[in-house]
């Protein structure tokens, strides 16, 4: 995942980094997205668009580099972590750095992979996406077969997802990047700089802003993007602010609902107006 | 709830490249034409998720909220004009939202529907009934309008405010016209909307 990571090969040692990596934090990897934009020549970019993690990104670029977005669109997130957030993350970590065959993360060479941790992490982290009523929606208390097992396969579809969320994404995650990027979000805190004081991050933001959250999403609840909206206020930032109404869950800013889109649509066509792109 | 002359006299107070805060923006059509024909630099809060939806699809900045709560975050005098127009009677504090305006603001456009109106006065008078018109249009069962006052009510909450009217107009209706005392009985008997423009008496002397 991403450029560089503890799975790439450490050239001083010619072996993987493992647990060598430097942890990283969002704001390195906003860095890295500038120090992109500087080798292309791009003075602005016209938007930056993100989605929980991404929204991180989104806040931060608006706050370290101002003159550098013309508008900024984080989506379902928020300005810091949760202690509920970075509990789920800790449990998702805990399942990793438990599983035998995790060999404090230097595994890339062993035969067998954290394979059952990263699942689990995987699965606990899904929950987390949803909501309770899109679970009972898409599962309810269907059963894979007619009859109960009576003792612990999957009998719930339910369980089944979940076990099938868990293992498709260990063929395309690697454990330990899992461990780094949660570990950034965790540490991601935009007022801890400014003594707790929000709108101090946003002293110097001058670009469009657009927060975006979901009436059902529980992991980066509204009441998270109401703060970053009342923080941009206290500063006359030129600030929107809509809560969609979806019951998919944090999940929802990856789907197609016709609100978002239209919301997304009109702003950026608007943004573009008054850019006169 | 904006209708055309209410828009056109607005636009007519508002100064090219102001910034402007509308409390209750609806579906943004006023920020819009204020956009497009004073070149302001708009700022609208809407309590209703399809108002915001709508406005900020015209590409205005719209914070889905709500005058009674989320005016407090704005810093004084952060805005050139604060507009209010028929939303005071739909707040659950009409005081509180008229003192944080008037903070957040340098000046304020305010219209409000007149419940002094004749015709409301004739609706409860002769057939005992809540009034229903044009500018109070719902029953009274699923009105948001819930703190509604006459022109009178209203400038007695002014003078007791130490609110300045620097200016006001009536809506006969028919037409928008300024009126030089905005106390007397016959504005409150005829107009069906009052038009203020505010200033805080704290603020200017300052």
């Amino acid at each position: 995942m991403g450029t560089t990571g503890p799975s790439s090969i450490n050239e001083k040692k010619n072996v993987q980094y493992g647990m060598q990596f430097p942890i990283f934090t969002i704001k390195d990897m906003v860095n890295l997205q500038l120090a992109l934009i500087n080798s292309l020549e791009i003075d602005q970019l016209f938007s930056v668009v993100g989605g929980s993690m991404g929204g991180m990104q989104a806040l931060e670029w608006a706050s370290s580099y101002p003159e550098r977005v013309y508008s900024s669109i984080p989506i379902a997130s928020s300005y810091r972590h949760s202690a509920q957030n970075i509990a789920f993350h800790e449990v998702g970590r805990q399942a990793i750095m438990n599983d035998p065959h995790w060999q404090k993360g230097d595994y890339y060479n062993k035969e067998k992979k954290p394979r059952h941790g990263l699942a689990v992490a995987r699965m606990i982290a899904h929950i987390t996406y949803l909501s309770e009523g899109a679970f009972q929606e898409k599962f309810g208390r269907d059963m894979q077969s007619k009859v109960l097992s009576w003792g612990f396969d999957a009998d719930f579809q339910v369980e089944s997802y979940l076990r099938h969320q868990g293992i498709s994404f260990v063929d395309r995650f690697d454990a330990n990047s899992y461990l780094y990027i949660t570990r950034a979000m965790d540490y991601f805190d935009l007022s801890h700089s400014y003594d707790g004081d929000l709108s101090a991050a946003f002293r110097k933001t001058k670009c469009k802003l657009l927060i975006v959250a979901f009436t059902s999403d529980w992991l980066f609840p509204s009441s998270e993007s109401l703060a970053i909206v009342k923080a941009l206020n206290r500063t006359a930032a030129d600030v929107s602010f809509v809560e969609i109404d979806s019951d998919k869950g944090h999940d929802s800013f990856l789907l197609e609902i016709d609100d978002f889109y239209k919301i997304l649509h009109g702003f950026i066509s608007g943004a573009a107006r008054k850019k006169g792109i | 709830m904006t209708n055309k002359l209410n828009e056109k006299l607005i636009s007519s107070l508002i100064t090219k490249n102001a910034k402007v805060l509308d409390i209750g923006c609806g579906n943004g059509d006023l920020l819009y034409h204020l956009e497009e024909t004073k070149n302001i630099n708009g700022q609208g809060i809407e309590i209703s998720s399809k108002g915001v939806q709508e406005s900020v699809s015209k590409g205005l900045s719209v914070i889905q909220g709500d005058a009674d709560i989320d005016l407090k975050s704005f810093p004084d005098n952060a805005f050139d004009v604060v507009i209010l127009s028929h939303t005071l009677q739909a707040t659950h504090k009409p005081k509180e939202v008229l003192i944080e305006m008037l903070r957040i603001g340098k000046i304020c456009i305010i219209s409000i529907p007149n419940f002094g109106y004749w015709r409301y006065r004739m609706q409860i008078l002769f057939f005992g009934i809540m009034p229903v018109a044009r500018t109070l249009s719902d029953p009274w069962y699923s009105t948001e309008n819930i703190h509604l006052c006459s022109i009178k009510d209203f400038l007695k909450l002014c003078e007791e405010l130490n609110i300045s009217i620097n200016k006001a107009f009536r809506n006969s209706n028919y037409s928008i016209k300024k009126i030089t005392r905005p106390s007397s009985y016959i504005n409150n008997l005829l107009s069906i909307e009052g038009i203020f423009v505010l200033s805080n008496n704290i603020n200017s002397v300052n």
